[in-house]
């Protein structure tokens, strides 16, 4: 069945459990989450949030122990749902002895496509990702700005409807961060649902247009980037409240001479 | 079959490019040229041909079969570990592409490697040479022989409550009706199959075989292997007949000897009637065999190349499904412990088959070991369509790999084994959590 959204989560929630089936941490707790189609939004939270979760459980990765998670209408897990997504995983997780073009006929391969309209499309992206002249060296000896926009367009030879990315920037200089979130800006205008997770607030600021924000498996904030008042940094600060008082004194104290 | 593909080709990329499948296919070469200038044989040109063929072409697929079965065992839980596998699971390709298209490069690799292998090894042995058809006789199956064995004993039963019954008598049938009726019957299928018949001097023995119907005017000959009452290799001498063929028997060297049966040329014809093999006794003692083991009677069949071809394709089928095993494990498990459980099953695999001949079910033996043994035969039970398919020693003894051992080696082996495997394989990509 078709909806007009790209993503909805309903009441879901995930509890990590040891060997013995014992709980260990409750990842996510009764998530409410729609992403319409066409839409950049930014999933947000500090460590341990549960953003990560919910994203493998979007992807299919992981089954919620309670709530449903909708692609499009349909079950994550499905080859239609499937067909139609595209993921960027926090690291790019590439086959360092395959070249660029190789590593996008893989996927291309697994998408499904014929060797014509896989030649052209993997022409286009080393095109559009600036690869094309690095495209027949092992990725293996690539700079971490390269794989990253290699990933991003293995990412995106199924031509998707919906692109999920997890931290795009993270681990990124400046120049290649830029690059990233420049061609992140050119899919979205596009018409390219997009799902990003990110520690760097700027970034997603920049990048979208609605938020979430996730603390302790559970939305503590969300709203519309535009019509925030203050800084995305402000409004995660004030939602994510918990700040510790690290007891440093002591331990200056014993290293004092 | 795009994904397929897809998987094939980074299979044989990671294989290519990490040279494993040029050290494996330079490692099995090396072996094959090694072997005559390792191997110390009986001096005989014959028995050189058997060792060097035996070892080469085993150590060659034991090569393979290791070396493959550690990379199947590490190619998918390598991806989950590194976290490449969720980045093909969240793709619209099928879960058995990930697992078959990899099964299906560990093949290529393999069946490259043993090709050289075999290629020269015909280029040293040639490959003219004629292999034979091996028949055994045709007799009641132990099965078959072991039911009346035990109803014999069963009817000893009475005799239990007489006083004076023999003890020997007692223990045994004690032991029989104290043990599982499955086991009794198997330590007498096993009695059956060495039941020795004797030959006494200047008596004929015969054994009935049914001859292949184009076998008239191909040679026959007939192997058989002797023992006297205490000796394993005693002095021979007699004749076999079969129709108009004779072939005479004068041995006191070989445990196993080879008789030619050759007939005048007018009587060609007739003997494709003839299907008793008989052996006439001349010599001056009292001989021994186990008609179901040692005598084969051999019916010319096509020459050492088109065996050598057969005996390849059987040996890229057992491969397959060693793979097939491999990849299976390796959805399934952690990289060490599956290429752990993978070697440990290999081995008993292997040895299983000598383990249960070696030490068939003792009634008297104790618990620890009737679990030992169940355990051994289970597994031996399971690996039984790789290891009794393992082609080498006929190979080597010029024995004809039947065709139709072939077919049904490249059937089961070779497509049935690796697609249940890579469907459950595919099932465990599913279930086993990737990220």
């Amino acid at each position: 069945m078709e909806t007009e959204e790209a993503v909805s989560l309903s009441r879901v929630g995930k509890t990590f459990r040891d060997f013995w089936l014992r709980p260990t941490i409750k990842a996510v707790d009764g998530l409410d989450l729609s992403v319409a189609r066409g839409e950049v939004f930014g999933l947000l939270g500090p460590n341990g949030s549960g953003k990560s979760t919910t994203i493998k459980m979007i992807l299919g990765l992981i089954r919620p122990d309670s709530g449903a998670v909708r692609l499009f209408g349909q079950p994550p897990d499905s080859a239609s749902a499937r067909r139609r997504l595209g993921y960027l995983p926090e690291l790019s997780y590439l086959h360092p002895f395959m070249t660029a073009r190789e590593t996008l006929r893989y996927y291309a391969g697994l998408c499904g496509l014929d060797g014509r309209t896989a030649k052209e499309r993997i022409g286009e992206l080393l095109e559009m990702t600036r690869l094309a002249d690095a495209a027949d060296r092992p990725v293996g000896g690539y700079s971490k700005g390269m794989a990253r926009r290699v990933a991003l367009a293995s990412a995106l030879i199924g031509r998707p409807e919906l692109l999920i990315l997890d931290e795009p920037t993270s681990g990124l200089d400046p120049v290649s961060t830029d690059e990233v979130k420049t061609l992140v800006r050119t899919l979205a205008k596009g018409g390219m649902t997009i799902l990003m997770t990110s520690h760097l607030l700027a970034d997603a600021e920049d990048v979208c247009a609605r938020f979430m924000i996730l603390n302790h498996g559970r939305a503590v904030a969300s709203g519309k980037v535009a019509e925030m008042k203050g800084s995305l940094q402000q409004c995660f600060l004030a939602a994510v409240a918990e700040r510790r008082e690290f007891k440093v004194a002591p331990f200056l104290e014993a290293v004092s001479p | 079959m795009k994904a397929f593909l897809a998987v094939l080709l980074l299979e044989l990329r990671r294989l290519s490019r990490s040279r494993a499948a040029w050290i494996l296919a330079g490692a099995c070469a090396a072996w094959t040229l090694a072997v005559p200038a390792l191997a110390t044989s009986d001096g005989t040109v014959e028995g050189a041909r058997l060792l060097r063929i035996q070892l080469s072409l085993g150590g060659a697929f034991a090569i393979c079969c290791i070396a493959l079965a550690a990379s199947g065992a590490c190619s998918l839980s390598r991806e989950r570990e590194e976290r490449r596998l969720a980045l093909a699971r969240v793709r619209p390709a099928a879960r058995f592409s990930l697992a078959a298209g990899r099964v299906a490069a560990l093949v290529a690799v393999g069946a490259a490697a043993l090709a050289a292998s075999c290629a020269i090894l015909a280029a040293g042995v040639g490959v003219g040479r004629r292999c034979d058809h091996v028949l055994d006789p045709v007799m009641a199956s132990p099965a078959a022989e072991a039911e009346k064995m035990y109803a014999r004993y069963m009817a000893l039963l009475p005799k239990l409550d007489e006083p004076d019954a023999p003890p020997e008598l007692v223990d045994v049938l004690t032991a029989m009706t104290n043990a599982p009726k499955a086991t009794v019957m198997r330590m007498f299928a096993q009695k059956a199959m060495d039941r020795y018949e004797t030959v006494p001097t200047n008596s004929v023995a015969s054994w009935r075989f049914e001859l292949p119907p184009d076998a008239a005017g191909r040679p026959l000959a007939v192997r058989m292997r002797f023992a006297s009452d205490f000796n394993l290799r005693d002095e021979v001498r007699g004749v076999f007949s079969i129709g108009c063929r004779e072939g005479c028997v004068s041995n006191v060297t070989k445990s196993v000897v080879k008789v030619p049966l050759s007939s005048p040329r007018e009587a060609a014809d007739a003997e494709t009637e003839a299907t008793s093999l008989s052996f006439s006794n001349t010599g001056g003692g009292t001989l021994m065999l186990r008609p179901r083991k040692d005598v084969k009677l051999l019916v010319a069949a096509d020459s050492f190349g088109a065996n050598l071809v057969r005996a390849y394709l059987q040996m890229v089928a057992i491969l397959a499904a060693i793979c097939a095993f491999a990849v299976f494990l390796g959805a399934c498990l952690g990289r060490t412990v599956a290429v752990f459980a993978c070697f440990v099953m290999l081995f008993v695999g292997a040895v299983s088959s000598d383990v249960i001949v070696s030490y068939p079910d003792q009634l008297e033996t104790d618990r620890i070991d009737r679990v030992s043994l169940a355990i051994t035969r289970t597994v031996e039970l399971a690996a039984r369509p790789l290891s009794s398919l393992n082609p080498v020693s006929a190979l080597a003894s010029d024995e004809c790999v039947e065709p139709a051992q072939t077919a049904f080696a490249v059937a089961v082996d070779g497509v049935a084994i690796p697609i249940v495997l890579s469907l459950l394989a595919a099932i465990a990509v599913s279930k086993v959590r990737c990220v």
